[in-house]
């Protein structure tokens, strides 16, 4: 009995040892800096954007060409209907095609040497100034 | 009214705010970075302003700058695409395909692989592109 009582303050009076807790955190912020690191290289942030192509056309099926317009994209110009313009008046040419045969397909057809990129920016073009029915087609071949 | 001074504290008492900070950016980054798989060539794609949503897909096709092609990331043949193009719209009936061509690709190259997907029986198909940065 009187150990107890002479023990008691003396435990307080010291430093309890140190409890090992069942997850030490030095490993647990190795595996958490791994993962951050894994999503951080994995993710992708694009932000997809998607330019509908709907109804299908072929220039060698014949018939479809007919009455349609025709936006060619040359390496350094535009021609709408085989008259030149600039990209910024695409649109407003189309329109005033459309507005003279409505529900005129219009056809955009990039030339070779013609990079994606600048098929999709009449594309926008188009699309921006409400033209919809768009298809994209190429030389007969 | 008198202040403590600060007292030494323990490793793992500094280290906290590390953790909180490290955790958030993981869980940051788990919950806005999308997962996809890699590309067997890198497509850098068109940039454009148009809003339509990317949605889902059954089948998506890869064209690269040089013009190799892939379908669902297995590099294919360009000769040889009619054949996988038409195999695989047999096999699951693949109708919404999405086209990522590179924005460097030639658009007459681009143009003939969408003929061939039309011709395989293709109803719907979208152009992949980014949002202007």
């Amino acid at each position: 009995m009187h150990t107890n009582v002479f023990e008691a303050p003396r435990r307080l009076s010291t430093r309890p040892p140190r409890r090992r807790s069942l997850i030490t955190l030095t490993p647990l912020i190795d595996v958490v800096f791994i993962l951050l690191v894994f999503f951080m290289l994995a993710s992708s942030f694009l932000d997809w954007r998607a330019i509908d192509l709907g109804s299908p056309t072929r220039a060698a099926s014949g018939g479809g060409m007919t009455g349609a317009i025709l936006v060619d994209i040359l390496p350094d110009g535009l021609r709408v209907s085989g008259v030149s313009v600039s990209p910024s008046d695409v649109a407003e040419a189309v329109s005033a095609r459309r507005d003279r045969s409505s529900g005129a397909r219009v056809l955009v057809r990039p030339l070779a040497g013609v990079p994606l990129q600048d098929a999709v920016e009449v594309l926008d073009r188009l699309s921006a100034a409400g033209i919809d029915g768009i298809s994209l087609t190429r030389d007969g071949g | 009214m008198h202040f403590q001074s600060p007292r030494p504290r323990s490793d793992e008492e500094r280290i906290l705010p590390l953790i909180n900070v490290v955790f958030l950016l993981l869980i940051f980054f788990m919950l806005a970075g999308r997962l996809a798989a890699t590309d067997p060539f890198p497509v850098k794609p068109p940039a454009s302003v148009s809003d339509g949503e990317a949605g889902v897909r059954d089948l998506m096709v890869l064209v690269a700058a040089d013009g190799r092609v892939a379908v669902d990331g297995e590099p294919v043949a360009p000769e040889a695409l009619g054949d996988v193009l038409t195999a695989r719209l047999a096999r699951d009936g693949a109708t919404r395909v999405q086209l990522k061509g590179d924005a460097r690709a030639e658009a007459v190259h681009v143009v003939a692989i969408m003929e061939q997907l039309r011709d395989a029986g293709v109803e719907r198909l979208r152009l992949l592109t980014v949002a202007n940065p």
